[in-house]
Order: structure tokens, then C-alpha cells, then sequence
């Protein structure tokens, strides 16, 4: 009964976190909404540098854009993060999955050692 | 959001295994039984190096597929306690390649308790069966230069939070 769906979205959430840019891009937006641009400013990158950063960090939902024309501001949505927070309770589906997976493997390892028992 | 905190915060899963305890020993001890299984979902482990007695270090990378290429994430950390087919202890933190921890001030955290994870993996003889207790809880730090992904996200989380609520 792991839930499929918590495992990707907690690995995404840690996907876009790893990475120094983004986090530096979060960072700036706790400070309050700003564009690619502005956003771009201490980086050594290109723009579509940064902006792919930013795709990352809207597919992980930890950012979105707003819909004012031509300036689209971006803007952070921190309940990713708040969800992470309580690290060990997000590690159970992780875990229920990894073991799901041991329990299929051990299995074919020894296919031929069932007792007489049936599925 | 203290070390004492995350120390209490803990997963605990208990299941049986249809396999003899020294197969379920190999799984956690040996890297081409592990890789098979530890991957979470659509991810893939290139790397597992374990060199599995007490003090001895563990690195061990998470290959996600993601739109913009794989995202590599990296996990370092010792073994504490090694006694076969009965009781593995590990820690855990995240790391770069080069099983570097990462430290809070290098996610752009204020300073703060150091913080790593530790795995302990108990196993009862069943006779054919096994029973497997895993847990998986935060430790405080012994070491300075020792610290903790999973502080410092709780940190980035309550920063963020505090900050969008101005």
C-alpha cells in the first residue's frame, strides 16, 4: 500500500534541492517575488541557464510563476518543504518500497525453494 | 529544531522475508544485492561502496531520471555496529561524491546543530524465514565537521516558511 505517488514527489522535492543554484534561487525568493532576471543577477549563468533552474523548482512546486503579463514575476510556494519536515515520516513509504522490492528479489533469487505453499 | 528533536523523530518497519537470515544479511552488506533493491522508485544506485566492519565507511549514490538528465544524489557514512546476520548499524549524510558531508552552511543555512542519520537493521532467524526491524531516526552529531541534510532542510523549511509569512 506504499503510495507511489509520495515516493516521486519526495524525490523530486530532493532533486531540485540539490543543487546550489536552486537552493541560492529559493533563497532570494524568501525575500519576496522577483523576475528571471533579477533572479539571474549573481549567477555566472545564462538567462536559459537560470530558467531552467526555475522549470525544476516549479515541477518540485516549490515555485510558481504569476500570470501578470510580460513581467511574471516568480514566487515561492514553501509547502514542499513543510511536508520534508518531518523527515522520518516521509522516509516510511521510501522504505516500505525499498523492502517491497528486497522481499521481490530475494524471492527470484531462491525460486525453487517453496514448501509446498501456494500464493 | 533541536538535535534532541530530530533524534526522537524515527521510521520504524518491522516485515518477515520468505529467506534465510545470512540472504537478508547480503542484501543490506553486499553492494550487488544491494543495489537491486535500495533504489527508490524509477531510480537506480551506480554506486555502493561498503567496506562493512565497525568504523569502516560507506558511499552510496542515487541516480534519479529527471526531464533535464539523471540527478546524482550522493550518501556517505560509517558503519557502527556489524554483527553477521543479526545487527547492522550505519550513519548516513548527505554528501558530494567524494563522500564529503554537506554541511548546512553549504545549503545556505545558518549555523546550527550538525545532524546526521543513522540506519540500525535487526534480523531474528526464523528458519527459513526471516524477521526484519529497520530504523531509521535522526542522531546528534558526534563530530564537528559531521552535519545533517535533513537538519538543514528542516531549517531551510522553517526559514522559508517564516519568511513568505512577511
Amino acid at each position: 500500500m506504499t503510495s507511489v505517488i509520495d515516493e516521486e514527489r519526495l524525490s523530486e522535492t530532493f532533486a531540485a534541492l540539490a543543487n546550489s543554484t536552486r537552493r541560492a534561487i529559493l533563497a532570494r525568493l524568501a525575500q519576496g517575488e522577483a523576475n528571471v532576471n533579477e533572479l539571474a543577477e549573481p549567477f555566472d549563468m545564462t538567462l536559459p541557464a537560470i530558467s531552467k533552474h526555475i522549470k525544476v523548482l516549479e515541477r518540485a512546486g516549490l515555485v510558481a510563476r504569476t500570470h501578470r503579463a510580460q513581467y511574471r514575476p516568480c514566487i515561492l510556494d514553501p509547502a514542499p518543504l513543510a511536508e520534508l519536515s518531518s523527515w522520518a515520516e516521509q522516509y516510511r513509504p521510501v522504505w516500505e518500497a525499498r523492502f517491497e522490492r528486497m522481499d521481490d528479489y530475494v524471492t527470484n533469487l531462491r525460486p525453487r525453494r517453496r514448501t509446498g505453499r501456494t500464493r | 529544531m533541536t538535535d534532541d528533536n530530530a533524534a526522537q523523530d524515527a521510521v520504524v518497519i518491522e516485515r518477515s522475508f520468505d529467506a534465510p537470515v545470512e540472504l537478508i544479511w547480503r542484501m543490506w552488506t553486499e553492494p550487488e544485492h544491494f543495489k537491486a533493491w535500495y533504489g527508490p522508485g524509477g531510480a537506480t544506485v551506480p554506486v555502493a561502496k561498503m567496506d562493512v566492519r565497525v568504523g569502516g565507511s560507506r558511499l552510496v549514490c542515487i541516480q534519479i531520471a529527471t526531464p533535464d538528465g539523471p540527478m546524482r544524489m550522493w550518501f556517505t557514512g560509517q558503519y557502527r555496529e556489524v554483527v553477521k546476520d543479526q545487527r547492522l548499524v550505519y550513519t548516513e549524510s548527505f554528501s558530494d561524491e567524494h563522500g564529503n558531508v554537506l554541511a548546512p552552511a553549504e545549503l545556505g543555512m545558518p549555523d546550527g546543530h550538525p545532524t546526521t542519520t543513522q540506519v540500525i537493521v535487526e534480523l531474528e532467524d526464523l528458519g527459513a524465514r526471516t524477521k526484519m526491524v529497520m530504523t531509521h531516526a535522526g542522531v546528534p552529531a558526534e563530530s564537528p565537521g559531521a552535519a545533517g541534510w535533513m537538519m538543514a532542510l528542516d531549517k531551510l523549511a522553517a526559514y522559508i516558511t517564516a519568511e513568505s509569512r512577511q
